[in-house]
């Protein structure tokens, strides 16, 4: 177990330190970011300046070589735009990425996971029809639309709800809402396919035969076999989640991990950039590396190696 | 259920690759001409059927042309990333030497990172514009294919009719394209359907971010990003362009499943 875990943590330094090397050999072979970050009226001599001071003027392998050795100790440099250190820029936003999935996810596992079981066990009723249309709209939604249909709702018309920003909770409910609803309806509509499957199963037909009350039934020998495909959605779509983040910070000005990334881009700010693809990567393969040490919990017959 | 489902995909399926094909005989009206006295006309105005946007250029047009190139963009991509993802997983499925093993682990690399977003950091730096968007979405979609295609291959051809042919001298190209090919192509189709509506999504999600296809291009995603500033008083500009699109995806991703469900039933994206 402890070999396990130290070879996926092994792995996840590889995949992180590949997808950064990407990054840089893009951002490096994309053109010249000082020239577009330089007022019009620049004289070519500050230009110059300011190239040396970055290091810009070296070889590009020089540039690799002082990437990689800052990247390790978390130095990915200084932001164009802010003049700031870039790593201090995304871990001030991360708290608020974090606030805002966090809910999200929750809100997702409270009402897609029980929606998803309740259309399984009363399947083909009025309650599983409407789940179903629900979730394949749900699914078809775009997030960015959502939100703005939301903000002429809730904001314009209604008066009831901040259109952006942040602070109170009030803040917190049309992102999160909006964060969710892509998720809910996969995970709903997945975990109604998970818990039909294991509904067919002989050992449930066993416990009904033997007298075993509707609800351990259910509560017992369903959940817990339909549980994995669900931890195995969860957990891709927790990654997933910081992408949908990006989109639903900037509509509703939030300020996290997301919006900077997208600011940063526009802007052509590498070093924020590659700072932000760090971290992404990180918590991506880390949710996936506990999501596989769910399954050993979840089914002890899997053995990970 | 299941058939009205499929019916509705076709459907609006069909309405939508209608609306992009007829779009110039459905209205009169060119899409990027602006014409200010009649800005922010609400839907109903006379001549406006959706009403008109800030420099008075017709709502409908263009949606109808946003189909265009909604559609025409979700093509290239399926097309570009099913051959090339879907030929590297071919290959990779086939050879299972070396370079199968750096491939995977490229795909590997490349799922560590949420799709959307690797899209969008590929289209920041490689350029905007649609060239360039098509390409984006290809280079961060292809890994899909390569997987499925590569598992599917790897268990068609322990079957008894590849060996068979095998042993009867048969040359590894025809082999690979006469005899496993044919047995994995209905998974792409699969994949292919299932993708083409998360790739108009994800499309028109970067334009809407400010990268990809630039105003006055009437793409849903653009539309929708200069709908933000005139929500208090036009929520029509919001309104059409993302229903077009959520209906389009809507239409794809029920055709999609309804060729799932009759071409591979077990297959899982």
């Amino acid at each position: 177990m402890r070999a396990y875990v130290l070879s996926r943590l092994a792995q996840t330094a590889l995949v992180v330190f590949l997808s950064l090397t990407a990054v840089f050999a893009m951002v490096r072979l994309s053109g010249d970011p000082v020239l577009l970050f330089m007022p019009m009226d620049i004289q070519a001599k500050d230009v110059n300046e300011f190239r040396a001071r970055l290091g810009f003027n070296d070889p590009l392998a020089v540039q690799y070589a002082r990437f990689v050795g800052g990247a390790v100790r978390g130095d990915f440099g200084e932001s164009l735009r802010y003049q700031r250190d870039a790593l201090g820029l995304v871990l001030e936003r991360l708290p608020a990425t974090f606030l805002l999935a966090g809910t999200a996810l929750l809100l997702t596992l409270f009402v897609a996971v029980p929606l998803g079981i309740v259309s399984a066990v009363r399947r083909n009723t009025l309650l599983d029809h409407v789940g179903t249309v629900a979730t394949v709209l749900g699914q078809a939604t775009p997030g960015f639309w959502l939100g703005l249909m939301l903000i002429y709702l809730f904001s314009v018309q209604l008066r009831w709800l901040p259109t952006g920003g942040t602070g109170t909770v009030a803040h917190l409910i049309m992102p999160s809402v909006v964060l969710a609803a892509f998720f809910s309806a996969r995970i709903a509509r997945l975990t109604r396919s998970a818990v039909l499957e294991v509904l067919g199963e002989e050992y449930i037909l066993t416990a009904r035969a033997k007298g075993l009350g509707e609800g351990r039934v259910i509560g017992k020998h369903t959940l817990r076999n339909s549980a994995i495909p669900i931890v195995t959605l969860a957990g891709l779509e927790a990654g997933q989640i910081l992408g949908g983040a990006v989109i639903t910070e900037t509509i509703f000005a939030w300020p996290g991990l997301g919006r900077l990334t997208v600011q940063a881009l526009l802007n052509r700010d590498f070093p924020v950039v590659l700072a932000a693809v760090f971290f992404i990567s990180v918590m991506y393969t880390l949710v996936n590396l506990v999501v596989d040490l769910l399954y050993g919990w979840l089914d002890p017959r899997i053995r990970l190696r | 259920m299941k058939d009205l489902k499929a019916w509705l995909g076709i459907g609006l399926t069909a309405a939508a690759i209608g609306a992009a094909v007829l779009a110039p005989w459905l209205v009169p009206h060119d899409p990027m001409q602006a014409d200010f006295v009649q800005s922010l006309r609400p839907p109903g105005s006379p001549g406006h059927l959706l009403g008109t946007d800030q420099l008075g250029r017709d709502l409908l047009a263009r949606v109808l042309y946003g189909a265009r190139l909604a559609l025409f963009i979700g093509v290239c991509t399926v097309l570009l990333t099913a051959l090339f993802g879907g030929l590297l997983g071919l290959v990779a499925g086939f050879v299972e030497r070396w370079p199968s093993a750096v491939l995977m682990r490229i795909a590997d690399v490349q799922l560590s990172f949420p799709f959307i977003l690797l899209a969008m950091t590929i289209n920041a730096i490689v350029g905007l514009g649609l060239q360039n968007i098509i390409l984006s979405l290809s280079a961060a979609g292809w890994v899909v294919y390569a997987r499925v295609v590569r598992g599917e291959v790897l268990s068609v051809k322990q079957r008894d009719y590849v060996q068979a042919a095998a042993a009867l001298g048969m040359s590894r190209s025809r082999l690979l394209f006469r005899h496993v090919l044919p047995n994995v192509a209905p998974s792409i189709i699969v994949v292919a359907s299932l993708q083409f509506s998360s790739f108009i999504v994800a499309e028109a999600a970067i334009s809407f971010l400010g990268f990809g296809i630039q105003p006055p291009t009437p793409a849903w995603g653009s539309m929708l990003s200069e709908s933000r500033d005139f929500l208090y008083v036009a929520w029509w500009l919001a309104a059409f362009p993302g229903a077009a699109l959520a209906l389009t995806a809507l239409g794809v991703n029920l055709l999609g499943d309804w060729l799932r469900d009759t071409l591979d039933p077990k297959l899982r994206v």
